[in-house]
């Protein structure tokens, strides 16, 4: 069948990684483990819980880079609100730590004013993504909980919330320069490049995330706004 | 454009292999930092500039038929910049309907020429921030900032107004891109602005 969508229900899941690796991190925030064998995205999805328009739908942004007119109709906001929820646990529970770790230890033969700093920045940037991400859950999340259980609550704004991600990124995009143009020479030079590299990955993760929330959830908030005022003006 | 963002380059193209080639050309420019989407057919294009923040199109004119550059333009809220891909020369009037164009056969620095006329008209003037050193007054300022004044301080200690200290930080953030005290502080450091001791650590 030709969609007009990258991948569609009836491919191979090992396809989709086979493809492209980073869909593994997709994968494993809905929650779906490996060891599905030969069965299709709709399959494993169906076994494991998981709602596939939205799996789909966060695979076909990743890959795209753009969404279709038709995707908010589809998601389920709740299904989405959680693989961003695991998002966030990704990045402040595991990702930011392990990149410290590394920073940390390449940079420790270096004079120690240097190193204090750079690592005074970083965790200054760590800060300020927990306060961003904490934010996010109890505003924008609760909000988008309280319309899905017809709860009234007023609505945050959403537009405070995509300058949030523009300042997120430009900092990480600092500590980047940073590192490159000041950072000390004596330090580790493989220690501090496994972590420099990490933090590309961590800048392209995020922005992916910060895309996905203001282009697959606002959206699907609008959505969910929509039907709330139909249903209360049907009664 | 935004401040220190990648510029958001859609590629409207049919063939796969002028798409991805001109995709692959279009992010390695030198002196630009971009990313690009790649989209083939129109009602893909609609759906990209609505969910995205892309604010360039590079498009074949021929994409979906007939390509026409004002029935786009009414089509999308915000303004976009549309350029056209010449694979063949192109006649005077279909040129004038785009905002420009980059050739198959060019290379990369004059592709990069055409597309950084078309964004820095807002921004300052042929500026590189990369080459631009700092002024002397400029240093004087960060190794103020560095021993932790406040903004009205400095503009006390060197008798200048407020507006003027903070047009001067603007332009130690734009030069430098650092925006932080803390970038500042190892900036002034390995630089030998200051001595260890004149620090607020």
């Amino acid at each position: 069948m030709e969609s007009k969508y990258h991948y569609s229900p009836h491919e191979k899941m090992a396809t989709l990684i086979a493809d492209n690796y980073r869909l593994i991190q997709v994968m494993t925030r809905f929650g779906i483990n490996v060891g599905f064998g030969d069965k299709t995205v709709s399959e494993v999805c169906r076994q494991q819980g998981v709602d596939c328009d939205t799996f789909l739908s966060v695979v076909n942004f990743t890959i795209d880079g753009y969404t279709h007119a038709d995707t908010a109709g589809r998601i389920s906001a709740q299904a989405l609100m959680q693989y961003l929820k695991q998002s966030h646990a990704y990045f402040l529970g595991y990702l930011l730590p392990s990149i410290r770790r590394k920073l940390a230890d390449g940079i420790s033969s270096a004079p120690s004013e240097i190193s204090f700093l750079i690592m005074r920045f970083f965790d200054e940037y760590e800060t300020q993504v927990r306060t961003h991400m904490d934010f996010e859950e109890r505003t924008i999340f609760a909000y988008v909980e309280s319309l899905l259980n017809a709860d009234t609550s007023s609505a945050p704004d959403l537009h405070t919330y995509s300058d949030h991600h523009e300042e997120v990124s430009s900092r990480l995009h600092e500590l980047k320069s940073i590192i490159i143009k000041y950072g000390p020479a004596k330090a580790d030079a493989n220690l501090l490049n496994d972590a420099l590299y990490d933090i590309y990955r961590c800048e392209e993760e995020l922005s992916d995330h910060c895309h996905i929330e203001d282009e697959l959830l606002i959206p699907a908030i609008s959505m969910l706004e929509k039907a709330k005022k139909n249903t209360s003006h049907e009664q | 454009m935004r401040h220190d963002e990648k510029l958001h380059i859609i590629v409207a193209e049919t063939s796969p292999v002028i798409s991805a080639g001109l995709s692959f050309c279009l992010r390695r420019l030198p002196g630009l930092q971009s990313q690009t989407i790649e989209v083939h057919s129109y009602p893909d294009l609609i759906d990209c500039l609505k969910s995205t923040r892309s604010d360039i199109v590079v498009v074949n004119p021929t994409f979906g038929g007939a390509f026409a550059p004002q029935q786009l333009r009414q089509e999308i809220e915000h303004e976009i910049k549309i350029i056209a891909i010449e694979i063949s020369p192109l006649d005077r009037q279909t040129r004038s309907l785009y905002d420009g164009s980059v050739s198959v056969v060019e290379d990369l620095p004059s592709m990069a020429d055409t597309i950084r006329k078309l964004t820095s008209s807002d921004t300052d003037t042929d500026s590189d921030p990369d080459r631009e050193p700092l002024s002397s007054r400029e240093k004087e300022i960060i190794t103020l900032v560095v021993k932790g004044m406040t903004n009205k301080e400095i503009a006390d200690r060197l008798f200048l107004s407020i507006h003027t200290v903070m047009t001067h930080r603007r332009n130690i953030a734009r030069k430098l891109e650092i925006h932080s005290a803390t970038g500042l502080t190892i900036y002034a450091i390995v630089n030998h602005l200051v001595d260890l001791q004149e620090i607020k650590m």
